[in-house]
């Protein structure tokens, strides 16, 4: 096994053993579970809108509180050191801990594909916006895992790490109404860098490169910015 | 085994390390001498990859430390001063973590894990937490974690702070039984270690190296040092 599978197996161990993956499981789930029940058995809609726009809050809520531990406890620890004077690279070391994060989160959603399959049971959902909500919250959740990623590396106080991911989070969130208030060329700018904005073409079952190609370059930039975190010093 | 040359390190406008040039042969246990903030872990960490130097090169077993990492890095066993161990994992994962991520294959893991602990005296805790363990056997831990990959150099930082007094004593036979096999460089701010336990002293003050000496041709380490500093 690569240095790297070492790094991702340790890193998948650390999530599984961690109480705050189970208490940001428990959440997401039981909140998204009682949604779901009441859309289903009160407005009786055979679709997941409503849950995709909850699990979507949901994730810019919780994601920060389970990546504020990936480099500022390391750093807090002092193990970082030991990491870093290792043989390993460290790209390695933010891959390993991005996709660990990826993992849980993507299981979450699995789990909560139970909803989907009942809905298919009983009643006759259009699959496309399913689909493209699912593909929408694993674009999502890449971006905010990388976004706690870079702030967790730039300090080794898992609150402030925690704060100042959930702030840029919101801050992408809000970002077309605060688009509204600048003007020409800058908001257009800022209105391609809304976060709900490009979210809801997936929720309504449309798939547009423009939008997976947000999620994938800011991803791939805070990425990379945690890499040069790392390799500063 | 080790060349340092022209080496500075700046914090910012601060200069933790000045010019430094200084050689170790293979096999030589060579101890960093020197005050608080004199630079003593900055070297080490320069040594180790950790840092980057402002200016000069460091060379670690044929590989610059800058151009050539991770090869250099292999080279090198490190016992950090705050012994950073993950409290949650059991002492034998940790160790095979360790040792795979310094390139061992899963079939020597085991082996490398028996031999590094019976030479450390860990057979009795490798199923144990290490957040369970006491002091003297965390620094026994991270001494493992070192040996396990069977370094040609290693590096201690202040290896006996924190000690009680038998474990000050086997740690410092530990590090002369491993002189020859391995190159070994230490920082210390005591005097008697340093004369137990190195072959050569260098003495370091405000970043700068003020000399190297024989061990053995120094009887009197204290005046040396009051004199330099």
């Amino acid at each position: 096994m690569s240095a790297l599978g070492v790094l991702l197996r340790k890193e998948l161990h650390a999530t599984c053993t961690s109480p705050i993956a189970y208490v940001v499981g428990t959440v997401f789930l039981l909140v998204t579970g009682y949604t779901f029940s009441l859309t289903l058995f009160l407005a009786k809609v055979a679709n997941l809108t409503y849950i995709f726009h909850q699990m979507y809050v949901l994730l810019v809520l919780l994601v920060p509180v389970l990546t504020m531990r990936a480099f500022a406890e390391e750093r807090r620890a002092d193990t970082l050191e030991l990491l870093l004077t290792a043989p390993v690279r460290e790209v390695w070391i933010v891959l390993a801990k991005f996709v660990a994060a990826l993992a849980l989160i993507v299981g979450l959603l699995v789990l909560s594909g139970t909803y989907a399959v009942v809905l298919g049971l009983y009643g006759e959902p259009d699959w496309a916006p399913i689909y493209g909500g699912y593909l929408g919250l694993v674009l999502l959740a890449c971006l905010l895992i990388a976004l706690g990623m870079l702030t967790s590396s730039l300090t080794e106080n898992q609150v402030v790490a925690a704060t100042t991911a959930l702030g840029i989070s919101l801050m992408l969130w809000f970002a077309d109404a605060a688009a509204y208030l600048l003007p020409t060329p800058y908001d257009f700018i800022v209105l391609n860098l809304s976060l709900i904005g490009h979210f809801t073409t997936f929720v309504r079952g449309s798939l547009f490169l423009s939008d997976a190609g947000y999620y994938v370059t800011l991803s791939g930039l805070a990425l990379f910015l945690t890499t040069r975190v790392l390799t500063a010093r | 085994m080790i060349t340092i040359e022209h080496v500075t390190k700046l914090y910012g406008q601060t200069r933790a390390l000045r010019e430094i040039t200084l050689d170790v042969a293979r096999g030589e246990v060579l101890s960093l001498l020197g005050p608080n903030g004199s630079g003593k872990t900055t070297l080490l960490r320069l040594l180790t990859g950790y840092l980057s130097p402002t200016a000069g090169r460091l060379v670690v077993a044929g590989y610059d430390t800058v151009r050539q990492p991770m090869e250099a890095r292999r080279q090198i066993g490190y016992v950090p001063e705050a012994l950073p161990l993950y409290g949650h994992m059991r002492v034998c994962e940790f160790l095979a973590f360790m040792g795979r991520l310094r390139g061992l294959s899963p079939g020597t893991t085991a082996t490398a894990i028996a031999r590094v602990s019976d030479r450390v005296h860990l057979r009795e805790v490798l199923t144990a937490p290490i957040r369970t363990l006491s002091r003297g056997y965390r620094q026994r831990v991270a001494i493992a974690q070192a040996l396990v990959h069977s370094p040609a150099i290693l590096i201690f930082d202040e290896p006996t702070n924190g000690l009680d007094p038998r474990q000050i004593i086997e740690t410092r036979h530990l590090i002369r039984s491993l002189a020859g096999a391995c190159t070994v460089v230490m920082s210390s701010h005591i005097l008697s270690e340093v004369e137990r336990t190195a072959d050569r002293v260098a003495i370091l003050l405000q970043g700068q190296l003020l000399g190297v000496r024989t061990v053995a041709d120094t009887p009197d380490l204290e005046a040396l040092f009051l004199s330099l500093t």
